[in-house]
This record gives C-alpha cells, sequence and structure tokens, in this order.
C-alpha cells in the first residue's frame, strides 16, 4: 500500500513539473508575457548551454561566475564558523564572557548583513575581502547563537553527575557540554551556509564584477531574461546541493540525532 | 563564599554597562583619529536629529520607515492569506500535495534576492516590485511551517475528533488548522524579520523612498552617518517587528507555555 502510494506521488509529481514547464512555454509562446520580460523553459535551457561555454555579454562563462561566488561564499562561511562557533561556546558556559559580550551582539544582530554593504563598501571597498566581510556577518549569528544555546541546553543532571565524579570546570566543558551541544552547533551551521550563500547573491549584485549575482545583474541591464533565469537557477541548484548535503553529514555525524 | 558571591553578582550586573562604555570609547577614539572615516556618535546624534525634521528625497525619517514598511504590510496581508491556504493544501490534500509541492521545492530555494532583476523586469519600478519582492521572501516560511503543522499533528487528535463524529472539513477547520497555530505563528515570526530584510535589499536596488534607498542615498553622497543612521533604524524597526509578533503569540495561543 505504502509502495503503490509512494508510485503515485511521484508520477503525480512529475506530472506537475511537466505541467508547470509547459505552462510557462505557452505564456511566452503565445506572447500572454512579452518575451522581453521572460524566456520560455526552451531559451532558458539553449541559454544555458551557450553559457557553459561563452563569456557574452558579461565576460566570463557560467562556470566561472559560479567559482568566484562559491569562492567567496565558502571563505566567509569557514570565517564565521572559525570565530562564531568557539565564541558561542565559551559566552554559553563562561559568565563573564556571556554578560560582557552578548549585549553588544544582541545590539548588533537585528541588523541584517545587507545593511551593512554600504558601510563595508565605503570603508573596504568593493573587492574581495569586503564582499567575506559580508558574508561573514551574516554566516556569523546562526553560528554563535546556536552554540550559545546548545551549551545552555545541556542537561543540568550530566553536569551534576560529572561534579559528583569531581571533573574540573575544564572538564565539564570540554568533555560534557561540547558534544551534548553538537546538534545544535550543526543546526546552526547549516542555516549559517544558507544565510551565507542569500546575502553572496545581495553582495555580488550591488557591488561585484564576476560571480552569479552580478550575472543576473547584468541580465536586467541588458534585458536578457533567459540569463537571469539561468543564473536564479543555477543559484537555487547550489542552495539545493548544500541545503541536502548538510542534511546528509548531519545524518553520518550525529546520527542520534531525533527525527524532526 | 557568599561574599564571593554577591561580588561575582554584582560584577555580571555591571559588567554589560562596561562593555557598552568599552565601545563608545572605542568609537570615539578611531573617529578622533579618522574623522573622514567614521563620524563621532555626536555628529550621528545630530544627523538623526536633523533627518527627522528636514526632509531628504521627500520624506523625513519617519516618512521613510513607513514607506518600507507599508510594502512589507501588503505583501504581508497576502502571505498570511496565500501561504497558509498553500501550506494547508499541501498538508492535508495527498493529490494536490504530489503535484505542486515538487514545483514549489524547487522554486524555494532560489534567494528572495536573486528574483529582483526578473522582478524588475516584469513590474518595472514602482511599488509593485517591492511588495512582490517582500511576498516572495516572507511565503515561504509561512507555507513550510503551516505544511509542517499540519502534518506532524498528534494522530490522537485527530482520531480523538473522528471518534466524536467529525467529517473531514470538520477535521481540518476545528481540529488541525488550530492545532498548528503555534507552527504557523512561527512562520510568520521568521518571515516577517526575512521581509524586513528583502524590503531593504529591494529599496537599495530601485526605490526612491524608504531606509533601503535612504541608506544607498548615503553610500553615493559619501555620507557616513547617514548610512549609520539608517542602520540603526533598520535594527531597531526589526527587534521591535518581532517583539510586537512575541506579544501576538502571547495572545493567540494562550494554552502554550
Amino acid at each position: 500500500m505504502i509502495g503503490k502510494n509512494r508510485r503515485t506521488k511521484i508520477i503525480l509529481g512529475i506530472i506537475g513539473i511537466i505541467s508547470f514547464l509547459l505552462i510557462w512555454q505557452f505564456v511566452v509562446d503565445f506572447e500572454i508575457v512579452s518575451s522581453r520580460t521572460l524566456a520560455s523553459p526552451i531559451e532558458v535551457y539553449q541559454a544555458f548551454v551557450v553559457k557553459l561555454s561563452e563569456k557574452a555579454p558579461d565576460g566570463a562563462t557560467l562556470g566561472q561566475h559560479t567559482l568566484a561566488s562559491l569562492k567567496l561564499a565558502l571563505t566567509g562561511f569557514v570565517v564565521a564558523i572559525i570565530v562564531g562557533v568557539p565564541l558561542g561556546l565559551v559566552m554559553g558556559y563562561y559568565k563573564f564572557a556571556d554578560k560582557l559580550i552578548m549585549p553588544i551582539f544582541e545590539l548588533l544582530r537585528p541588523i541584517p548583513a545587507i545593511a551593512w554593504i554600504p558601510l563595508t563598501i565605503l570603508l573596504l571597498g568593493i573587492g574581495f575581502e569586503a564582499k567575506v566581510f559580508l558574508i561573514f556577518l551574516s554566516a556569523f549569528v546562526p553560528c554563535v547563537i546556536n552554540s550559545y544555546l546548545g551549551i545552555k541546553l545541556t542537561d543540568p543532571t550530566l553536569i551534576n553527575v560529572s561534579k559528583t565524579f569531581g571533573a574540573s570546570d575544564w572538564d565539564i566543558f570540554t568533555k560534557i557540554c561540547i558534544p551534548s551541544s553538537s546538534n545544535m552547533v550543526f543546526s546552526g551551521v547549516t542555516i549559517s551556509l544558507s544565510n551565507a550563500w542569500t546575502t553572496l547573491v545581495a553582495a555580488e549584485m550591488l557591488a561585484s564584477t564576476r560571480g552569479l549575482g552580478y550575472m543576473i545583474q547584468l541580465g536586467r541591464t541588458f534585458i536578457r531574461p533567459d540569463i537571469i533565469i539561468v543564473g536564479m537557477l543555477t543559484i537555487g541548484a547550489i542552495g539545493a546541493v548544500i541545503a541536502y548535503g548538510l542534511g546528509m553529514i548531519q545524518d553520518k555525524v550525529a546520527p542520534w540525532r531525533e527525527e524532526e | 563564599m557568599t561574599q564571593q558571591f554577591k561580588a561575582n553578582n554584582n560584577l555580571y550586573r555591571f559588567l554589560p554597562i562596561i562593555s557598552f562604555a568599552l565601545v563608545l570609547i572605542l568609537w570615539s577614539l578611531v573617529s578622533f583619529n579618522n574623522p573622514n572615516l567614521i563620524p563621532s556618535l555626536l555628529d550621528i546624534w545630530n544627523r538623526f536629529t536633523l533627518l527627522l525634521v528636514e526632509p531628504l528625497s521627500g520624506a523625513t525619517l519617519t516618512g521613510h520607515i513607513w514607506a518600507s514598511l507599508l510594502r512589507v504590510l501588503i505583501a504581508f496581508v497576502l502571505v498570511i492569506f496565500i501561504g497558509i491556504a498553500l501550506g494547508v493544501l499541501f498538508g492535508w490534500y495527498f493529490t494536490f500535495n504530489s503535484l505542486v509541492y515538487p514545483v514549489f521545492e524547487i522554486l524555494r530555494f532560489i534567494p528572495p534576492i536573486a528574483w529582483i532583476p526578473l522582478v524588475i523586469l516584469w513590474l518595472g519600478i514602482g511599488e509593485a516590485p517591492k511588495i512582490a519582492i517582500v511576498f516572495i521572501g516572507s511565503i515561504t516560511p509561512v507555507v513550510m511551517n503551516t505544511y509542517a503543522g499540519i502534518k506532524n499533528i498528534d494522530k490522537l487528535i485527530i482520531d480523538a475528533g473522528r471518534v466524536l463524529g467529525a467529517d473531514r472539513r470538520q477535521l481540518l477547520f476545528e481540529v488541525a488548522i488550530p492545532a498548528s497555530i503555534p507552527q504557523i505563528i512561527a512562520g510568520i515570526k521568521t518571515a516577517l524579520s526575512g521581509g524586513w530584510m528583502c524590503v531593504v535589499a529591494a529599496e537599495m536596488i530601485v526605490a526612491r523612498q524608504g531606509v533601503g534607498f535612504l541608506i544607498v542615498r548615503g553610500q553615493e553622497s559619501g555620507d557616513t552617518a547617514l548610512i549609520i543612521v539608517c542602520m540603526i533604524t533598520i535594527g531597531v524597526v526589526n527587534s521591535l517587528l518581532s517583539l510586537l509578533l512575541n506579544k501576538i503569540e502571547k495572545v493567540s495561543t494562550p494554552w502554550r507555555i
């Protein structure tokens, strides 16, 4: 019964996607929406194939844009993890650090990374560092928050038991609190990565000469909806691969985690 | 021992104040040494009070905030209706879910900001594209949370409803939807802060009013004080919005602790 249900689901899903593409194609073919503002799926596919090797009109192939974007996003993301996770862990465990740093952090947290773009451009220019800084900002917050909460949510029984057995403060921190917070830390990292990817697009749209965000922004300038959609789909596809990849790693690393 | 504890407690009470003071002192030092790069705290305050009374591009600061908030508000009315409806359809109707969810799943991984160029091509540069961007940016969490809320309902509640003779329609409207309200509100919370970010982003790319426009104006004219006033404003509005939603959450789901 379940097997049959599943097959129906897959078949219906394929029908759904195909009809979506067909409607999209018809909308463009019959000029319900002007072809200057929307490209049909076939045109998008052709633009994709051409963009793989062609540098016009935006100065780089799709592969080069993707590579530039990935390099930026990963650099900012890795720096955010290296700084953010330890900071969150320490703030969660040591009250001194908590009281000293948390207020400032809480003050800066509501400002979205995008709002930092103008100041960053004025202070750091539009180079690699500036964009890495912006991505770092957006990826940093979830790393800190989740690590912090992970420590705070450690089962007090575990801490009391280890105290009873004479563990030192440092032992409790490294051997009880950090392992028990690993799940929270991991989901923080997952959120960070998807934040980094979103901010990257914004940063590249406002200040860049290469990257997927730059490509779709130029697509608008040249009124090339096919290139815009190729860019959007590439951004979406990479985002999806990242999300599923992290989900799989999480299952491997922390298989005990409860299913949501 | 108790004295030690007391001393510690006093220290902890003052630490946040000390840390704020440190930041302010550090800021003043940096701005004193690079007055062109970083404005002093006084400059920022003056810029702020000036902007409150003197219009820039046809509106004072409050006018710009209102312009941005209005866009979010309009988009939100649509998001709440369409988003919850879609989520319920996904969660309750097997056929609709299997047919439409895969398409939604493909589209939801495209960040809302990446829609900006296409939406501008479609809708021009008036009010509509900004509202559309906010809509795109905030509908996903509402749909996903409603969907998850309906899907993860305690089977016991549904069975209880059935035993008491509810038909399918009653099960949906009187059992399933009310039971998933906490999740739906959690989705709306995420959506609102996402929507606020989207409106800023959309205004930064094309607009003649709104805080996102204002911050870019600051960048173009090298007015760092204006940029910082805008950043603080954006942060404060964001916090106020989430405070408001926390209140709504408490009022609308009083049975939760």
